[in-house]
């Protein structure tokens, strides 16, 4: 939840002291929010608990170029999003993560059910939608979109940013935003009936 | 040749899809944070070299610990001055 604009500029300025106790109060509001959107992005816990700290350490070391231009919540998302696609450069580079990060996603994979569940298996749609196989599908679809279409949509449809917002963290207009965004859902719909074997409804 | 997809057909795909995703990533699992504060001074302190989060025993440490070391320091100096009061008895003797 942003700070009414009044109690960010006072929270600020005690960030801008280095005030420890303020930076303190920083990580315990936006960690949950931070390391979430790392672990989406990413897909491992260890490399998003990782990621999420350091975004942290940028924010106090870089709180000295904070302008007050956006949103303080807009500009650590920055940073977080800006830190992630090098991470996800330096993991694809290396060939490493791929099996972790879907391990990571999938722990609530039941292992007593290991066959996927058809349209035919559930009595409705909304039971399809709720079954953890659909849900693990869902989670493994994500990570075959392009990153960038995958921060749109996550930013967007997870983290329910606005489309502005989204154009001041990623530095897009929000045309491609919007394409992205349109784009990445269509990209996702097509990944996870073809892995289900039937046509979302 | 396929009819072209109107809006509304778009935008039914589209809501099937942000509510998948949100089922999907919203588990309950996906949302146990861990404890990023203690790892996060550490980096600073580090970074720092102790110019920032310099008191690492306190922003290091759980509250149970202060409890536990106040409790060992009682008993220890409990310890120390029976141990004392009693060779102090033997020499007066």
């Amino acid at each position: 939840m942003p700070l009414p604009e009044e109690l960010e500029l006072r929270f600020v300025e005690r960030l801008l002291q280095r005030d420890e106790q303020a930076f303190n109060a920083l990580v315990r509001t936006y960690e949950g929010r931070i390391f979430g959107l790392m672990l989406r992005m990413i897909g491992s816990r260890a490399e998003a608990e990782d990621l999420a700290q350091e975004v942290f350490v940028q924010v106090f070391k870089a709180i000295g170029s904070f302008r007050g231009e956006s949103k303080l919540s807009t500009w650590i998302y920055r940073i977080a999003i800006n830190l992630c696609k090098n991470r996800s450069k330096y993991l694809r580079v290396r060939h490493a993560g791929d099996e972790e990060q879907l391990d990571s996603m999938d722990e609530r994979v039941d292992p007593t059910h290991p066959h996927r569940p058809t349209v035919a298996d559930i009595a409705r749609p909304d039971d399809m939608v709720e079954g953890r196989e659909v849900e693990r599908i869902v989670r493994r679809a994500i990570f075959e979109l392009e990153p960038s279409f995958r921060e749109c949509l996550v930013l967007r449809d997870i983290e329910d940013l606005s489309y502005d917002e989204i154009g001041a963290i990623t530095g897009l207009p929000e045309g491609t935003v919007k394409s992205r965004i349109h784009r990445a859902r269509g990209q996702l719909k097509e990944i996870v009936e073809r892995d289900l074997g039937e046509k979302l409804s | 040749m396929t009819e072209p997809r109107g809006l509304d057909d778009e935008d039914r795909d589209g809501q099937i899809v942000r509510e998948l995703l949100k089922r999907s990533l919203s588990a309950p699992s996906l949302h146990e944070t861990p404890n990023l504060l203690p790892g996060v001074q550490r980096r600073i302190r580090r970074l720092s070299r102790g110019k920032f989060f310099a008191d690492g025993w306190s922003t290091a440490q759980t509250r149970t610990s202060y409890v536990i070391v106040g409790l060992l320091t009682i008993v220890i100096v409990l310890l120390a001055y029976c141990a004392l009061g009693a060779l102090g008895s033997i020499g007066a003797r």
